[in-house]
């Protein structure tokens, strides 16, 4: 998950169009888009702003943030989605360039969501980033086959996860991209039924609802079915494998000093 | 040496001498996984033993068959069974990192367990800066130094370090490439679990182990705990038989079956190899005279590029099994994929997949401007070896840069000074400085994966001055590597042909993309 509120963003306060695109959608889609996106959404802050006694510790973003067992669980994801192909490697969603950026520091952690996807050749003409913005309007990202392939840096879906996205929907993952997701919480990877890529286009407006498994294309008005995120959804939501770990007991719930 | 002993139960006799005690051997019959304290590090010799051929059901030890990786999963997870798909806690022999993702992996072991939390073990964890290493990049540079200053807290034993980027020789202590300084330094051992910051980490398959690329969160994980929870792979089995044409190298037999099962093909999985041809370089005595150091072993060198690049296949990890498995039919494989390697050709994956798969005589109207050789993959001793005797063998010049980049200080040393055969006592490096070729490069990854912009070779403009009046596009590059994918060697537009050293040396004496049998024949 990203960890900024700054991150939280709802195009349809945003775009101007878009009420234009509502006269298109089916009314009970926009409904649900409408109720939905405000109530669920959970506010990440920086973990060195929850744990004030550990003070002394570097922060450190891009590692799992522990969040408090009160906040209710992210179910919902609304906003713009960016759509892309088959085998997306991590060279693309962040070159190498770029990873002498330390994901563990805040700063640093800023500066590499500020090159996600940067790596994607020309042929994808609208930027994932608007140049001089650190953050992207687009929340969801839509993918093909075996996102994700390729170099095992964990800079990948912090990356993703930085620059404001919440959830990637793809046909499939590959292995390490998959884990990485889930042990830094960044970022949900969630596996469509059919191949999405082909049914969206980047800038649509859609709707994850991860309770019901479900894809909403607004703009579309179109529904697509998701594979269920299973085991792995509870250890996203806590925010990565150690505070899951932390949360459900399994280690100490805080770090030793 | 090994955390562990594993010997066999059965009547089959074993040679090891006592006072060498700390490798034992596979045997092809049955298996009693023992976990044992560690022994001390030094350098041992081991016959291969004589197998007699026994099925496993008359030992009574093993019930159910289990593949290589299984084996070395239920010892790691102290079981005496598993099934794919089981998840298990595994008690991890060596984990290890670089400076791109250790700094990353200290900062959330530092958060995670403490300031001041000591790793789980000291000689475990094996640190090798080889990424990002002769640039002026500050921040590349500060990285390494992060991991000098935990290295120097944690007392860690086995850290690779540079200090003095002028000169990598004057750093001792500097090794270079970390898939093959682990294999150089005997940290690759049969039967143990290696988990590393990169993805290349399948490399160490090679030697009979369970190795697999892990991320910076997992890394903090081990490094505190000395454990991970780990899905056991379903096998893919590779069976390669048939007599391995003079003109192939082990990279076009990876590159045909990347293309085969493309480069998802194996996510999730473990692939195993196996055959006649595979066997040829399988024999678990190469494995201990690789890790004598002194000895160049390139029959080793040839498992390490088959396994490398199993991560291109999506694989969870590659393993040559250390010895022949007489069993092996009983064994439970997912699918079965066999190859005759005397019938295949030269190949090449084109832009910008790895498993986007050609006849290296298919693309010969292909325009070059650079050659490459280096990385894990492809920037081995053997790797070198191999350029050098096509450049020998054809006595020509090079037409287009050729960079040379040896992936450690030892495989530098070897180019400069082991005579290359058939060469009336010539090393690699006179015959690449005859040839025309760039001087060799500093130790490291290098353009491999880009990099900083000032790093050696990387693909920095969309096509090379010197070619523009050739009307080539883009810049194009035969590589030994890894991977192809848009802009991983630099820039976005950059094409890539991942190639076996024959190919890319005989692509750098034509120009064009050129199958090696051109000049081997």
């Amino acid at each position: 998950m990203a960890t900024t509120s700054a991150s939280v963003f709802n195009p349809a306060l945003a775009l101007n169009n878009y009420s234009k695109e509502q006269l298109h959608v089916a009314f009970t889609s926009n409904l649900r888009m409408s109720t939905s996106c405000f109530t669920k959404f959970q506010l990440k802050h920086f973990s060195s702003s929850l744990i004030p006694s550990q003070s002394t510790r570097i922060p450190i973003c891009a590692a799992t943030s522990p969040t408090s067992p009160s906040e209710t669980t992210a179910t919902t994801f609304h906003g713009l989605c960016y759509v892309l192909g088959n085998n997306i490697d991590t060279d693309q969603i962040i070159p190498a360039e770029y990873l002498t950026l330390v994901p563990s520091k805040p700063d640093e952690y800023r500066k590499l969501g500020s090159f996600a996807l940067i790596g994607l050749p020309s042929t994808y003409e609208t930027r994932f980033i608007e140049s001089g913005e650190v953050q992207s309007k687009y929340s969801i990202v839509i993918g093909g086959e075996n996102f994700g392939c390729g170099s095992s840096r964990e800079h990948a879906p912090v990356a993703l996860g930085a620059a404001g996205v919440k959830a990637v929907v793809a046909e499939s993952y590959a292995r390490i991209f998959f884990r990485n997701s889930v042990a830094t919480g960044e970022v949900y990877p969630l596996e469509s039924e059919g191949r999405l890529c082909d049914e969206c286009s980047t800038g649509d407006v859609v709707t994850v609802e991860l309770a019901k498994s479900l894809l909403i294309n607004h703009t579309t008005g179109k529904e697509y079915k998701l594979k269920p995120i299973g085991d792995a959804g509870p250890v996203i939501d806590a925010g990565g494998i150690f505070a899951y770990a932390r949360k459900t007991g399994m280690i100490p719930s805080a770090a030793p000093s | 040496m090994p955390t562990s002993t594993i010997t066999a139960s059965g009547s089959t006799s074993f040679i090891i001498k006592k006072k060498e005690l700390g490798v034992s051997t596979f045997s092809s019959t049955s298996f009693n996984i023992i976990p044992k304290k560690r022994c001390s590090k030094k350098v041992v010799s081991v016959m291969t033993p004589t197998q007699s051929q026994r099925p496993p059901s008359t030992t009574g030890s093993v019930k159910t068959a289990l593949t290589m990786t299984e084996k070395i999963l239920a010892r790691a997870s102290e079981r005496s069974a598993l099934v794919p798909g089981e998840n298990v806690w595994v008690n991890v022999d060596v984990l290890m990192t670089h400076d791109v993702c250790g700094p990353g992996t200290i900062g959330i072991f530092k958060k995670e367990f403490g300031e001041n939390a000591k790793v789980w073990d000291r000689e475990k964890i094996v640190i090798i800066p080889d990424h990002y290493i002769f640039t002026s990049d500050e921040r590349a540079n500060r990285n390494v130094d992060i991991l000098r200053d935990f290295c120097g807290e944690q007392d860690i034993k086995y850290f690779y370090d540079i200090k003095d980027l002028g000169d990598f020789r004057a750093n001792p202590d500097y090794k270079g490439v970390c898939h093959v300084a682990l294999a150089q330094e005997g940290h690759c051992r049969p039967g143990e679990v290696l988990l590393g910051t990169d993805s290349h980490t399948c490399n160490a398959g090679a030697f009979g182990q369970f190795a697999s690329g892990i991320g910076n969160t997992d890394a903090g994980f081990v490094m505190g705990a000395g454990k991970l929870l780990l899905k056991v792979p379903p096998t893919l089995r590779f069976v390669m038989d048939g007599e391995m044409p003079s003109y192939l190298l082990a990279k076009d037999l990876i590159l045909q079956i990347i293309g085969e099962i493309s480069v998802a093909g194996a996510t999730y999985k473990s692939m195993e190899f196996v055959g006649s041809t595979v066997e040829s370089l399988s024999k678990l005595s190469y494995i201990f005279a690789y890790m004598s150091t002194t000895v160049f072993h390139a029959k080793m060198e040839e498992r390490m590029t088959l396994c490398n690049m199993v991560v291109e296949a999506g694989g969870k990890n590659g393993v040559v099994p250390a010895d022949s498995n007489d069993y092996i039919s009983t064994l439970r494989f997912l699918s079965e994929y066999r190859f005759d390697v005397s019938k295949l050709e030269p190949l090449v994956a084109k832009p910008h997949s790895p498993d986007n798969r050609a006849l290296a005589r298919e693309c010969k109207d292909v325009k070059i401007d650079r050659v490459y050789i280096g990385s894990c993959t492809g920037g081995k001793t053997e790797d070198f070896f191999a350029v050098a005797k096509l450049f020998q063998a054809s006595g020509k010049k090079v037409k287009v840069p050729t960079f040379i980049v040896p992936a450690t200080q030892k495989v530098w040393m070897d180019i400069y000074s082991i005579p290359v055969p058939g060469s009336g006592g010539k090393t690699c490096s006179q015959i690449f400085e005859e040839a025309g070729c760039d001087t060799p490069a500093s130790p490291s990854c290098g353009a491999c994966l880009g990099g900083p912009r000032d790093t050696y070779a990387r693909m920095n403009e969309p096509q090379a001055s010197h070619i523009m009046s050739m009307n080539c596009l883009f810049s194009v590059c035969v590589s030994t590597t890894n991977r192809n994918f848009p802009g991983r060697m630099g820039h976005k537009e950059g094409q890539i042909y991942l190639a076996s050293p024959y190919t890319a040396a005989a692509s750098a004496l034509t120009g064009f993309v050129t199958d090696p049998r051109e000049f081997l024949q």
